[in-house]
């Protein structure tokens, strides 16, 4: 124990002079300070263990009507049945590809559209307006008119979930592209770059960062609209197992479900930002 | 005068109602001539090159190269920034490379001696596979220096280069830019605070009053000290005295209230 420490206030000082200079431990409530990769898992992990602890407590104790918040005990022996009996991890992966699916259409229409809207004034002032009004409809809202259109089959998901992310990543990949420094373009063009290879090489380059955060963060909203979209209309996907579960009173399935769709999630992401890390070492 | 190569025409420039450069303004530089821009903070010195290298176009008036007047930027025109900016996503030689990235007329492997040689020159070798902001500010000025001059553009807009380097690197790179415009037959426009500076590199200084910009004074340095200009010019009585004129010259122009808007 004590060499690690040692080993952290030695990185520490290579990495950040300013920092070690008359503290040779620092707190760990320093403001801004820095904490080691191992200690912010260890932290993480402890918080969540305590928290699971003090639900299955409170369950056990009798306080609660165990109907409404089952111990995290019997919600992991739900989820185990479920994935024996109700193929629960199909339904999953269903999910999973719904949303990917409508997500990788919606990022591969909005980052061109995106792109073009900072780069052009003209596309920008146009596209604007309607962007930023359809954004602001919430998505269940559109649900009867989408069930209209595309009826109740796999179309009506697909859809709801590209409008709910959609609209709004045009919008923050608009303003990655205007947020990249006009040096970075100016430089580019007086090395003699002509409007493609500025964007490609430099003004995309530069966004790039900025651009997978936000694919991740729309991804997140990406599972919020399908639960809603396969409460509305499906016969498979987490939702719809939420919801039947749900329809008996069953709480440790619905919670068992909700788990399902937290554990993807917290991967994905982790997933994504290990990624992001990787690809841009310089950050 | 030698033929005009860069040459303004009655030039102004106002951003919305701020008069930068009011009265008319007319400058030829020769091929081959280091022009030095001296003046006061503020009296737009980074307009008049930004307008040079076509990243902002003039109010009234027109500047042209060799005859035809510039449009937006290219390679021909090549700027080192005030702020030295390099792309962050690429290492320190990768940066400098990129200066050459759209010249046809290198092959690949005459790209990497000119940005192996320039690194040396600028002192960053070792520091090649580092990215930009692990590196210090005076580095980072370094990798925008050699990026510009690894791109051999004809004219050279150089924003304060300078500026936060250490005194031997900066007697060095001093040195080592005057050989290069002497040999390779750049055009140079150079901005600097630095009057000592000025003075060894230019073959003329031109001082700008405060804003709204007016010339104030163009000294032909080349015909009083010579071209060539070896480290040990700095010591002599001729070099002094050019020196401490000019300085008097812009101390006039920047006004009695010292003018600095900094
Ligand atoms: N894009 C712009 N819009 C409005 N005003 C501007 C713009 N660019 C420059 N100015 C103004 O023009 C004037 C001249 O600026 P400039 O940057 O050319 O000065 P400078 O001589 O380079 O100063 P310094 O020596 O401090 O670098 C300043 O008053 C500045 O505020
Ligand atoms: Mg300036």
């Amino acid at each position: 124990m004590t060499q690690e420490v040692a080993g952290r206030v030695v990185t520490g000082r290579v990495v950040t002079t300013r920092r070690a200079v008359n503290r040779n431990q620092p707190s760990i409530w320093a403001f801004r300070g820095a904490l080691s990769r191992r200690a912010q898992i260890g932290i993480g992990v402890g918080t969540s263990v305590a928290l699971l602890l003090i639900w299955e407590a409170v369950a056990r104790s009798g306080l609660v009507n165990t109907t409404f918040l089952p111990s995290p005990t019997t919600v992991l022996g739900a989820l185990l049945t479920m994935i024996q009996k109700q193929s629960l991890l199909w339904h999953a992966g269903v999910s999973t590809l719904r949303v990917w699916i409508a997500f990788t259409l919606a990022a591969v229409m909005a980052i061109p559209i995106g792109i073009m809207m900072s780069s052009y004034r003209v596309v920008g002032a146009a596209l604007e307006p309607i962007i930023d009004f359809i954004r602001y409809l919430p998505v269940p809202a559109l649900v009867p008119l989408s069930i209209i259109w595309f009826g109740v089959g796999e179309n009506t998901k697909l859809y709801l979930l590209w409008l709910g992310t959609f609209f709004q990543l045009v919008l923050l990949v608009a303003d990655d592209m205007r947020r990249v420094p006009q040096e970075y373009i100016e430089i580019a063009h007086t090395l003699g770059a002509n409007t493609r290879q500025t964007l490609r090489d430099v003004a995309f380059r530069a966004m790039l960062p900025g651009l997978v955060d936000n694919l991740r963060i729309t991804l997140g909203w990406c599972w919020t609209y399908l639960i809603i979209a396969e409460i509305v209309a499906a016969d498979s996907g987490i939702g719809f197992v939420i919801w039947t579960a749900r329809r008996y009173m069953k709480t440790p399935e619905v919670m068992a479900g909700v788990v399902v769709i937290g554990v993807i999630g917290l991967v994905t992401d982790q997933l994504l930002r290990a990624l992001h890390r990787r690809a841009f070492r310089y950050l | 005068m030698t033929q005009a190569y860069l040459e303004f025409h009655g030039v102004t420039k106002r951003f919305g109602d701020l008069d930068v450069v009011a009265q008319p303004f007319d400058i030829a530089v020769a091929r081959n001539e280091f022009v030095v821009f001296l003046g006061p903070s503020g009296c737009g010195k980074t307009t008049l090159m930004r307008m040079i290298g076509g990243l902002d176009t003039p109010s009234g008036g027109e500047i042209s190269l060799e005859g035809t007047p510039v449009g937006g930027p290219d390679h021909r025109r090549g700027m080192v920034f005030q702020s030295y900016s390099s792309f962050p996503w690429l290492t320190v030689a990768e940066n400098v490379l990129f200066g050459m990235r759209y010249r046809k007329d290198l092959t690949e492997r005459e790209k990497l001696a000119r940005r192996d040689h320039y690194l040396d020159l600028v002192g960053l070798y070792e520091f090649s596979n580092a990215y930009p902001n692990k590196v210090s500010g005076g580095m980072r000025q370094r990798v925008a220096i050699a990026r510009t001059l690894a791109a051999g553009s004809d004219v050279m807009l150089m924003d304060e280069p300078f500026g936060a380097l250490d005194a031997q690197r900066r007697e060095k790179l001093q040195v080592e830019l005057r050989a290069i415009q002497r040999r390779d037959a750049k055009t140079i426009v150079f901005v600097t605070h630095d009057v000592e500076e000025a003075v060894f590199l230019a073959d003329r200084v031109i001082v700008f009053s405060k804003r709204p910009a007016r010339i104030m004074a163009d000294i032909d340095i080349t015909e009083r000290l010579g071209a060539e200009r070896p480290l040990d010019l700095r010591d002599t009585p001729e070099f002094f005295q050019l020196r401490t004129a000019v300085l008097r010259l812009l101390r006039e122009a920047a006004g009695d209230e010292a003018g600095d808007e900094k």
